[in-house]
């Protein structure tokens, strides 16, 4: 095993991206590794921490099944118990990391005898409340503990359902600070052992009795995950008339004691309590009473919020009308306190939006007001050109709700105002502004007019001050496209889109011919290509501004392949416009003249396509052509095109469409013998040459290429997917990709044909690594279906295990076995001796009989033999990975197993290696 | 109540984001799968989120005007939360993410939805969302410290502390307190003796020592003054107690008393420390939204308290004061190549004239460079910052015996770079922004007198109080052009 590596940095790529990380060697090998070293007496606690915290974020990709989990977690049960007392934090770490894969491996749902055992071992541990002897050092660990058999209870709930008397006594002994673990824990079990007792049919005061007496065994059962309360339709509860004499007293003595607890802690408790009598018939909500004051002064988020679950819960049963008032206003004032963080405050308005009411007159969980917001109540909200953005945006929707509902008088003043803030954002951005100040603003439009677009008064005068602005800054384009195309994806009447629409066509024509660049036509196509989309807007003067633009001005001589592509965009959206009828002329002499005058082949051929088009087909059959694009699928359609993007869909050949399903697959060939090498050796053979073999050996890897390809042959054929649509498709082009940044680049491959009904053709991938490690390919395939439709369609990856890249020694085949042998022991020794200085060797065993060896040896090493010494029992075999790695085996049977010993010339290949051998020897 | 991952990203401007420390917490995650089951969504790896996140929070591609994932104007960005948009995915996003950004640090955490998915539940009903906000304000504190900007090798040997400070107060990614603020490390400690008086989880040592308490309230005051019959000026006073106790003692009762003068107006939207032990209703009656109710309470407020040892903020308020500290006039006009300018200032004879310092600081956006600069004031000196198109009026530590100061002259602006700029200063907006420290100076009047602060242990300890005002945004609008709306209370 390699020991010099550097583990900062592995860990950390490892924890940037597990996938990239493992595309170059293998999670079994990577776990072993960092098992060992954890097991390494010499490496310090730091390091051992880094190495766990794999372990502790991504337990399900090192352990990717059951029983991966299971071993995983006795091993880091024998690290944790062999780490001398002094590793605190290294303890608690590894408890996690063993908590962390037996949940994730689901050892703990399935009941595996190593959870039954961890648990145990944690139970334990907070029992053995005697740290004080050994100083206060141990607490963390019990800390931990608690931590850990908490989650082991949420993620199983009632799991310790019959463990609340000991959990209590525990809890009332406990004066440190741990009170705060065990006061949590006793609070969960409690609650899950009554939610799990109302699942329960009928429920005797002895039934319910007995959970609190519980000291018996965990209990192995599964229970869903319970959602909290507020998420139910109908909240679970005992039957009433039970004696609750005892729970009423726990309560209040938890409810007492809330306050030694962290606020976080203090808001968690507090909702188990909440959901416990909320459960429970004969306990009330007024137990809380006391609490209520200290809750609504509070200035921490995670106590109000905590208070507002009660309320949710508990409506007018805990709180009277007065004390819902007193508690809105306190939210209102939270919501803009001057004190208070920004993200705290936009909570809050959300908290208004989602105000659990005592009589609610919707309960569709949408944004709705609380009846009792007034203008007046919310009036400090109201937005301001100071505010930050998202500030501003929270209070104009919370504000524009308010006075959607406010009585006349009220809602006039309050609209107007919120009318005159746009104003002003929109003033703001007229005097050039940045990006962010410029999205803020139609952020706010857009709120704006969704809540008041039928208030003609001030759509008006919007759609004047938008037209007004762009003329000035038309690089606000596709702000304004994005914000017609948004309001009339949320309105059902798109007037005032076109209202918009129309003001700018007309402000784009009434602008000086002077001051029409090349820059800002740019924008102004944009535009007139989304006003063509209208049907309700006449084109005719869309048609003559740019007949007019073309004729007198140089663009034309110019060329510019997008201003051209552009106008044609324009002209593509007016063929379908309803009143086509109305401009049809005008559009002719318009598509007549760029075929004929402007300057770019390809701009020329479409006009001229467009103007056959226009000129020869009917209204109907055009109005065809242009919808065959309509589907859902358009906007995935066109990108994939790769020819004049805003045209294309006019004809369905340049159209590639994308295959709903996986059509065709690559299914590899199996080689009964190994395939060789392509490249041809240098010849060899004369005496003096085969003295210095290695050096002749090594001098080939100078001619660039050599050695360097691993050729796979596959059958492309069909999926299952039986579409007669692709029963015969043609001219494929294979394009690959590599996952990872090992191999390079793989060209695409051409195949003229696929029918499902033939032999399927064989097809030759060709490998260049950089590192021989087993790899993914992604492949997709463009081709053609009989109707002369183009498709795109993936493949299932490909993965190239490592064998795969398994190639025979570099020499010609004819070469004396006695030859290769020579290479063979020269590679050999300077592997040994530790040259160059990748160089490793190892040794791996296995048990096997005599006839199972030979099978062994002929189904896997047959093509890559060295030399076979039945006698004496040894046999050589090398594998050549390209582009420049040696693996050596010398099998040799022993007495009672046999040995592999390998030399390679490069170790970080060992862990592949290892894993390969494993796999095919494993019985 | 758990959290799914917790990220911090850094991104220098124009640079793409950067992971600086991230964690998960695969129980969490666990669960989340099997919740919503086939509706799961699995967080990415680490080197895609900074790309997701910048894009949804609008910090990417700055050097293009327009792009849809980013500036749609029907992605709303209000609320804490932001969706993430996973590539790749077809319409998969990984909501909510909650974001809190200081500087260049980006802080973000994915709270756990305990919901089924289909509806989406409101931020408001998932209790993890809270604690997840608790949890990222305290990791800014751990992280940024009382500055606004942590040199880097500070905020990297904080970024190197956080796994055990996670191991502490969030393991398993259900947190059990927030991180406790940086560079706060009381003096003389000791572990807590262990009896029968169980400690407070947020108070894991004892003081040794002296015992001292002291109280320092601060207030801010805020104005926008516009020299306008037609608009009403605004000044908003606000406030807070911070407190330091060394007490002995596990859980010593300390008592903090606030008093205002006999017609004070009472304090209102009153925040108090989780740490106050009981709260009287009528503390908490007068609130600023409600308009002003002249029967309410007004003192003296008690605040009894078991202390935590770190610095904390006991209370804060918001008051309102019949006047403004300062009361200003500002005049700009346009003449032929320069700006005639006039500016007087009026302080209050309530006020005590006796300012730490007092600067009113006069900007001129918009404009090329300066020339001559043409300007005599009555009182105080004159800076004059050229680069910065900037008048600095320093009026020291008082105000003359009138009360009243004038800055009075001309600015022409002859030179050919373009000065500073500002969207909303065009034209003749324009403003006078005050900044100012008066010690041992409230507006509300209300004070902590050092006798009432009572603390009941066995040693007689020190106590000290202080008080001052603090100017904050105090603008002073230029009243011959259009001043922009700062409130939506007078407007009504």
């Amino acid at each position: 095993m390699p020991d010099v590596k550097n583990w900062d940095q592995q860990i950390s790529s490892f924890l940037l991206s597990p996938s990239q990380f493992l595309a170059s060697t293998t999670c079994e090998s990577f776990l072993a590794e960092v098992l060992h070293e954890l097991r390494n007496d010499k490496a310090n606690d730091q390091l051992k921490i880094l190495l766990v915290s794999t372990l502790l974020e991504h337990p399900m990709v090192l352990c990717p099944s059951a029983s991966d989990g299971e071993e995983t977690a006795l091993e880091l049960l024998s690290i944790f118990s062999h780490l001398p007392q002094k590793s605190i934090t290294l303890k608690c770490n590894v408890m996690l990391a063993i908590t962390n894969v037996l949940i994730c491996t689901s050892c703990l749902a399935t009941h595996s005898k190593m959870a039954e055992d961890w648990l145990d071992l944690l139970f334990e541990t907070i029992e053995d409340t005697n740290d004080y002897r050994c100083s206060l050092s141990q607490q963390p660990l019990r800390a931990t503990a608690c931590d850990c058999i908490l989650e082991l209870e949420i993620c199983s709930p009632g799991l310790l359902s019959q463990k609340l008397e000991a959990l209590n006594l525990l809890k009332h002994q406990e004066t440190s600070i741990l009170h705060q673990s065990y006061c949590t824990l006793y609070t969960l079990v409690l609650k899950n052992a009554i939610r799990t007792l109302t699942n329960q049919k009928e429920v005797t005061d002895l039934d319910f009795k007995s959970i609190f007496s519980g000291n018996e065994g965990f209990a192995w059962k599964t229970n869903p995950n319970f959602l909290p309360l507020n998420m139910m339709v109908q909240v679970p509860r005992l039957p009433p008339g039970l004696d609750c004499k005892e729970l009423k007293s726990i309560t209040s003595s938890l409810l007492d004691e809330s306050y030694l607890l962290t606020p976080i802690s203090q808001s968690t408790l507090l909702r188990d309590l909440v959901e416990i009598v909320a459960m429970v018939p004969g306990l009330s909500p007024t137990l809380f009473k006391s609490q209520l004051l200290r809750l609504f002064g509070t200035a921490d988020i995670v106590l109000m919020h905590a208070t507002l679950f009660m309320k949710d819960i508990f409506t007018d049963s805990l709180f009277t009308a007065e004390d819902e008032n007193f508690l809105l206003k306190r939210l209102v004032g939270s919501a803009q306190h001057p004190l208070l963080r920004i993200p705290e405050k936009l909570f809050y308005m959300d908290c208004i939006l989602h105000f659990p009411e005592n009589r609610p007159i919707s309960s569709s969980g949408e944004e709705s007001l609380p009846v009792l917001i007034t203008p007046s109540l919310a009036a400090s909200l109201l937005p301001t050109v100071f505010n930050d953005s998202a500030t501003m945006l929270c209070r104009l929707n919370l504000l524009s709700l308010v006075h959607l509902e406010a009585d006349e008088g009220e809602a006039e003043k309050g609209i107007s105002y919120l009318f005159d803030h746009i104003m002003a954002l929109l003033k703001i951005i007229d005097g050039d502004s940045s990006r962010e100040v410029v999205v803020t603003t139609f952020r706010a439009l857009f709120i704006f007019l969704k809540h008041f677009n039928g208030m003609e008064e001030f759509s008006d005068k919007l759609t004047d001050k938008l037209c007004e602005i762009y003329s000035r800054h038309c690089q606000l384009a596709p702000h304004l496209i994005g914000l017609v195309d948004r309001i009339q994806d949320c309105l059902e009447e798109p007037l005032w889109s076109v209202k918009l629409l129309r003001g700018l066509q007309k402000c784009i024509q009434e602008i000086p011919p002077i001051q029409l660049t090349i820059h800002n036509l740019t924008w102004h196509l944009k535009v007139l290509k989304r006003v063509a989309k209208e049907g309700q807007i006449d084109q005719r003067n869309t048609i003559y501004l740019l007949l007019n633009v073309l004729i007198n001005s140089n663009l034309c001589e110019i060329g510019n392949w997008q201003i051209g592509n552009a106008v044609l965009a324009v002209c593509r959206n007016v063929l379908e416009h309803p009143s086509i009828d109305r401009m049809f002329i005008a559009l002719a002499d318009l598509l007549q003249y760029i075929s004929g005058n402007y300057d770019d082949m390809d701009i020329k051929d479409h006009a001229h396509f467009y103007y056959t088009l226009l000129t020869n087909l009917s209204r109907e059959k055009l109005a065809g052509i242009l919808a065959k694009d309509l589907d859902g699928e358009r906007a995935k359609e066109r990108s994939h095109s790769s020819v004049m993007a805003e045209t294309d869909e006019v004809a369905g050949n340049l159209t590639v469409r994308k295959t709903k399903k996986q059509v065709l697959q690559l299914i590899k060939v199996e080689e009964k013998s190994p395939h060789s090498s392509s490249d041809q050796a240098e010849s060899l053979g004369t005496t003096e040459e085969t003295k210095n073999l290695l050096a002749v050996y090594q001098r080939q890897f100078q001619v660039p290429g050599f050695g360097s390809e691993v050729t796979l042959k596959y059958r492309l054929t069909h999926t299952d997917d039986t579409d007669p649509l692709f029963d015969r498709v043609y001219t494929i082009c294979l394009q690959f990709e590599v996952k990872d940044t090992n191999y390079t680049k793989v060209s695409d491959i051409h195949v003229p044909c696929v029918f499902r009904d033939r032999e399927p053709p064989e097809v030759i991938v060709k490998l260049k690594p950089h590192k021989p490690y087993p790899t993914t390919l992604h492949v997709s395939a463009l081709f053609t279906t009989q109707d002369g439709l183009s498709w795109h369609s993936l493949l299932p990856d490909v993965s190239v295990t490592f064998p795969e890249i398994f190639l025979p020694l570099p020499l010609l085949p004819n070469l004396s076995s006695a030859c290769k042998e020579m290479v063979f022991d020269k590679i050999w020794e300077s592997g040994a001796s530790g040259n160059p200085d990748k160089s490793a060797i190892s040794l791996f065993c296995f048990k096997t009989g005599d006839e199972g060896l030979a099978d062994l040896i002929k189904t896997h090493f047959q093509g890559y033999m060295i030399a076979n010494e039945q006698r004496e029992r040894v046999w050589k075999v090398l594998l050549f990975l390209p582009p420049k790695c040696h693996v050596l085996f010398r099998i040799t049977r022993g007495e009672d197993a046999v040995q592999v010993s390998i030399a390679t010339d490069n170790w970080e290949l060992l862990p592949l290696v290892n894993t390969y051998l494993q796999k095919i020897t494993d019985p | 109540m758990s959290l799914r991952a917790l990220w911090v990203l850094s991104q220098e401007k124009g640079e793409p984001g950067k992971v600086r420390f991230s964690r998960r917490f695969p129980t969490v995650e666990f669960r989340a799968k099997s919740l919503v089951g086939s509706q799961y969504v699995a967080v990415p790896e680490d080197r895609d989120i900074p790309q997701l996140l910048l894009t949804e929070l609008g910090l990417l591609d700055s050097d293009k005007p327009y792009v849809d994932a980013r500036d749609n104007c029907a992605r709303q960005h209000r609320s804490p939360a932001v969706e993430l948009r996973l590539n790749g995915q077809g319409e998969k996003t990984l909501w909510p993410v909650i974001t809190v950004i200081q500087g260049t640090l980006i802080l973000a955490c994915l709270p756990l939805v305990e919901a089924p998915s289909e509806p989406r539940p409101s931020l408001a009903s998932l209790a993890s969302v809270s604690q997840g906000l608790a949890f990222l304000t305290g990791l800014q504190d751990f992280l940024c410290g009382p500055g606004s900007k942590p040199e880097p090798d500070v905020l990297a040997s904080r970024l190197a502390a956080l796994p055990s400070v996670l191991l502490q107060v969030c393991p398993l990614g259900r947190p059990l307190d927030t991180p406790p603020p940086a560079g706060l490390v009381p003096a003389a400690v000791s572990p807590s003796p262990g009896g029968a008086q169980k400690q407070p989880a947020w108070k894991p040592v004892v003081h040794r020592g002296r015992a001292t308490v002291s109280v320092a309230l601060t207030e801010k005051v805020k104005s926008m003054q516009y020299g306008k019959s037609s608009r009403q000026d605004l000044w908003d006073v606000y406030g807070k107690v911070m407190c330091k106790c060394e007490v002995e003692g596990i859980l010593p009762s300390v008592t903090v008393t606030l008093t205002l003068p006999p017609n004070g107006s009472p304090l209102q939207d009153v925040l108090v420390h989780p740490c106050m032990t009981s709260l009287d209703a009528s503390i908490l009656t007068a609130c600023s939204v409600d308009g002003n109710d002249g029967s309410a309470f007004s003192g003296p407020y008690k605040f009894p308290f078991s202390p935590p040892l770190e610095p904390f903020r006991l209370c804060s308020y918001t008051s309102q004061v019949p006047v403004p500290p300062i009361l200003g006039s500002y005049q700009l006009r346009e003449e032929e190549k320069h700006l005639k300018v006039n500016v007087v200032l009026k302080l209050h004879e309530s006020v005590k004239n006796s300012f730490e310092y007092c600067e009113a600081h006069i900007p001129f956006f918009n404009h090329n460079l300066m020339g001559s600069v043409e300007v005599k004031v009555s009182s105080g000196q004159l800076e004059v910052s050229k680069e910065k198109n900037l008048l600095v009026w320093v009026l020291g530590q008082k105000f003359p015996k009138s009360r009243e100061a004038t800055l009075d002259g001309t600015v022409n602006f002859s030179g050919t770079v373009a000065g500073p700029t500002d969207p909303l200063c065009t034209g003749l907006t324009a403003y006078v922004k005050l900044y100012f420290r008066v010690p041992d100076l409230t507006l509300s009047g209300c004070c902590v007198d050092q006798h009432s602060v009572q603390v009941y242990s066995s040693a007689k300890p020190r106590i000290l109080t202080t008080r001052e005002l603090v100017s904050s945004e105090y603008y002073i609008w230029n009243s011959t052009g259009d001043a922009p709306v700062s409130s939506g209370l007078t407007a009504l």
